[in-house]
């Protein structure tokens, strides 16, 4: 997973920067996987090392907390710490992030944050002069730090959330990325007091969350994991219904597996008592041939089994658990067989029969044609079911042709090739057919064999070159007239 | 073969302060290929699911101005001058632009030299296609996507349109696609069993792409050196293509990580001039034997024509060693073609000796 891969790179020691570490460490927090001892020693000697007081209250926030996660040995800040700290929140010059910065910090210290009222309207007035969705998000973490004194953020909810940009309909995000969408994502499921979001923004926001899967930083993946474990555990968890792996079952295995989890890959918290399926429909003709079909439990609390007993082909299918409901493609696959197979050549006026030759199946490729302007090729096949892609190929190293086979009334698919129209010179071609469709588990790829044909242009012309040096050109003089002389001694004598 | 013809507006402000005069000739052989970009986006989500192509570029020293394809603020020039130098437009399916884009600016971007890069997708809008026509592209019909159900990726979601292409499918230019390496790259060309058709309606027509015509991404490069390259993917550029790994469905061959990043940088590197800068240093020509050109060649006079040629590397001028530079003569017509010979001694020059004939027609 990269989000893993992402957090872990944070353990990696790197030069003076004492913030991976912390990204790292509540990444795993947040994942609740154990951290390698040795990590925890380098990386508190590595934060030992270059913490220094000065340093951006953004950095001491992340070394903190990095040194409290990590458990390391002794104490990284002194009494002037607090002090510097306090005096932040009475600074009328600070921005809502080293207000949070400080709070969160102070908080950590468990030392209490004097004079929340103050705190609380010292944000006040900078959010009126910067009331960017940074700031804002950073108020919402201060203001939930402040008890009853945060009680101000709760009239920008709202205001706040409506600002969020949707994405088709689908996603749902702030300007800014997933850095500014996290923050406020946490900010606002972290004040005491506000339901931010309906669940259908919820489910929205999850949507845009699960697009930064492939986030790269640590910080990017960090972020992440904090908004899609907030959501998780607020009271509007979105809940993924979809299918594990792929959602296509061959005929003789139809068991489709079914996930059934909060956005973390939980169980759902209670954990719905039946999962149904309420019903699954024919896409290609709306035909409901399924309804109201318990699932089996699977190997795990999340994993839910669907038995699709149906005839290969696409299907929309709607999904039941507890309160909750999904629809979801999926598909039912199966062999295709190809039932008979003749190739032969016809004439072009019609004048006589076809002559076809049935084709051992599978086809070995040694059927050898001869044909000429005069003649049609046609192939002509019946399969068990109706394909997308039926194509027969002719080729030779330099040229491919495809014909597209048409099927008629009795299901039966017929390629004719009018031969003098189609290849325009005389040659040897290697015949192919192609079946493939998006619903059969063995594609068909059979070589036929071979046709020469005789046409009244026998040479190609040399090909055109498309990349690559051209021919060179030699310029070939006049030679010289040998009885010239001769020539004009005879006209002057005139 | 093309000169170097890009003015950096750095060099130009320094240039002008100290020579004045010589800003003209100071402007053709300064070369500065990385500069000001354009990406327009159909939304903001794209900047970071497609975040280490563009970081890429931001490394190697592009300024990126990410604009949504809509923003009614949208323009390419100023009085007169460009604000861009690169124009990406990875907005699939905006049927217009904003501002004062449209396909008429951006081909006029494109006849005065600006670079472009145009990714689509399946619903790619109309003024997408417009622009492919604009340079001979072809977009196939809404809805349809290339599929081929005998070489797709193990990930694919049922329709078979994430494809497995092998390297080799790749266009034999190491100095577009970049130097080959034993990978798989998900949605690139030509595979012989692929077609372009929309999946999920049966072919009752012929489809628009078959077999190894159908191309995934093309490029060109105009007469006056702007490149355009037209990919039908937007999803060959992103994050989760870059890192995924490649398995075959039938056939099960499988690579750890697709060669999608390698190929799409390199496209990158070439379409926005990193790769493939060729100036021309120097070209002499006289007789057999002698040192300095005559008043005039005349017929049966043999001739040493030499042309010094440099590629552009890594920043640097360096001497460009291919053995396929062809010297024409045309009349009309070329009527005389003739390969040059790489001149071993002097290790930088490529040179022919051949036979120049001169005859005289008389046109009315």
């Amino acid at each position: 997973m990269n989000i893993g891969i992402s957090i872990v790179t944070g353990f990696a020691v790197e030069q003076d920067d004492i913030s991976k570490p912390y990204y790292a460490a509540k990444g795993f927090r947040t994942l609740s996987e154990p951290i390698v001892k040795e990590f925890i020693i380098n990386n508190c000697a590595h934060i030992k090392k270059h913490y220094k007081p000065t340093t951006s209250l953004e950095l001491a926030f992340n070394a903190f907390n990095a040194w409290s996660i990590l458990g390391c040995e002794g104490k990284l800040h002194t009494d002037v710490t607090i002090k510097s700290l306090q005096s932040v929140l009475e600074n009328e010059k600070s921005t809502t992030a080293d207000v949070r910065y400080a709070a969160e910090i102070l908080t950590l210290f468990k030392s209490p944050i004097p004079n929340p009222a103050k705190v609380g309207q010292l944000v006040q007035s900078i959010l009126k002069e910067d009331d960017s969705l940074l700031s804002i998000g950073h108020a919402f973490h201060v203001a939930s730090l402040l008890g009853n004194a945060g009680k101000f953020a709760l009239d920008r909810v709202e205001d706040v959330v409506v600002q969020a940009d949707e994405i088709d309909g689908k996603l749902l995000q702030w300007e800014g990325g997933l850095t500014t969408t996290s923050l406020i994502i946490t900010g606002l499921l972290r004040l005491p007091g506000a339901t931010p979001f309906t669940q259908a923004q919820a489910d929205k926001l999850a949507n845009y969350l699960l697009t930064r899967r492939t986030v790269q930083t640590p910080k990017g993946a960090l972020s992440l994991l904090e908004a899609a474990s907030a959501l998780a555990e607020s009271s509007v968890s979105p809940v993924a219904i979809s299918a594990i792996g792929s959602s296509q079952v061959p005929i003789d295995k139809p068991h489709l597996r079914v996930q059934v989890s909060n956005i973390f890959g939980d169980p759902l918290k209670p954990v719905p008592d039946q999962v149904v399926a309420q019903s699954a429909t024919r896409i290609s003709d709306d035909v409901v041939v399924l309804a109201k079909q318990p699932l089996v439990a699977g190997n795990t609390p999340t994993e839910f089994i669907l038995e699709l007993r149906l005839e290969p082909g696409h299907y929309r299918i709607a999904l039941n658990a507890g309160s909750h409901s999904a629809v979801f493609a999926a598909r039912v696959l199966g062999p295709v067989q190809v039932n008979s197979l003749e190739i032969g050549l016809s004439d072009a006026d019609g004048s006589s029969a076809p002559k076809l030759t049935q084709l051992s199946l599978p086809p070995t490729p040694d059927s050898r044609l001869q044909a000429d302007s005069s003649q049609h090729l046609i192939v002509k096949f019946s399969s068990s079911r109706s394909v997308h892609q039926a194509f027969l190929r002719l080729y030779t190293a330099k040229k491919e042709i495809v014909f597209v086979a048409e099927q008629d009334s009795n299901k039966v698919y017929k390629v004719e090739v009018n031969l003098a129209a189609e290849l325009t010179y005389t040659g040897s071609y290697d015949i192919e057919l192609i079946l493939g469709d998006s619903l059969i588990t063995n594609p068909i790829r059979w070589r036929l064999g071979s046709i020469a044909v005789n046409l009244v242009t026998a040479d190609p012309p040399s090909t055109t070159v498309v990349r690559g040096p051209k021919p060179e050109i030699q310029h070939l003089f006049r030679p010289a007239e040998k009885d010239h002389q001769k020539l004009s001694l005879y006209f002057s004598q005139l | 073969m093309w000169l170097v013809s890009d003015v950096s507006p750095y060099f130009d402000k320094m240039f002008s302060k100290l020579f004045g005069l010589f800003l003209i000739f100071a402007a053709i052989t300064t070369s500065h290929a990385q500069g000001p970009t354009l990406v327009l986006l159909d939304n903001q989500v794209i900047k970071e699911t497609h975040s280490i192509f563009f970081r890429s570029l931001q490394e190697r020293g592009y300024t990126l101005t990410f604009k949504i394809a809509d923003d009614s603020s949208l323009v390419l020039s100023k009085y007169g001058e460009y604000l861009y130098k690169n124009l990406i437009i990875f907005a699939p399916s905006a049927e217009e632009f904003g501002g004062s884009l449209n396909v008429e600016t951006i081909t006029e971007f494109i006849d005065d030299g600006g670079n472009v890069l145009v990714a689509g997708s399946s619903v790619t809008g109309d003024v997408l296609r417009e622009l492919a026509s604009e340079c001979g592209f072809e977009v196939d019909e809404e809805g349809a996507y290339v599929i081929d159900h005998l070489n797709f990726d193990v990930t694919d979601e049922g329709q078979h349109t994430k494809l497995v292409i092998p390297s080799d499918n790749l266009i034999n230019a190491p100095v577009i696609v970049g130097i080959k390496k034993r990978c798989g790259t998900l949605t690139v060309p030509r595979n012989c069993t692929a077609y372009s058709y929309n999946p999920d309606q049966p072919i009752k027509e012929y489809p628009h792409a078959v077999g190894k015509d159908t191309v995934l991404i093309a490029g060109l490069q105009a007469r006056n050196n702007a490149r355009v390259i037209f990919s039908g993917s937007l999803s060959f550029f992103s994050d989760e293509f870059f890192t995924s790994s490649v398995q075959r469905s039938h056939g099960g061959e499988s690579v750890p990580v697709a060669g999608n990043q390698d190929v799409a940088t390199a496209i990158s590197q070439w379409v926005f001039k990193e790769h493939g800068q060729l100036r021309v240093k120097s070209v002499k020509h006289h007789k057999v034997g002698e040192t300095k050109p005559p008043q005039a060649y005349t017929i049966m006079e043999d001739v040493v024509y030499t042309i010094e040629i440099d590629i552009l590397d890594d920043g640097k001028w360096k001497p460009f060693n291919a053995n396929d530079i062809q010297l024409e003569f045309v009349r009309i017509d070329p009527f005389i073609r003739t390969t040059l010979q790489r001149n071993l001694q002097e290790n930088t020059k490529q040179s022919s000796k051949y036979r120049m004939c001169m005859e005289f027609i008389s046109l009315k």
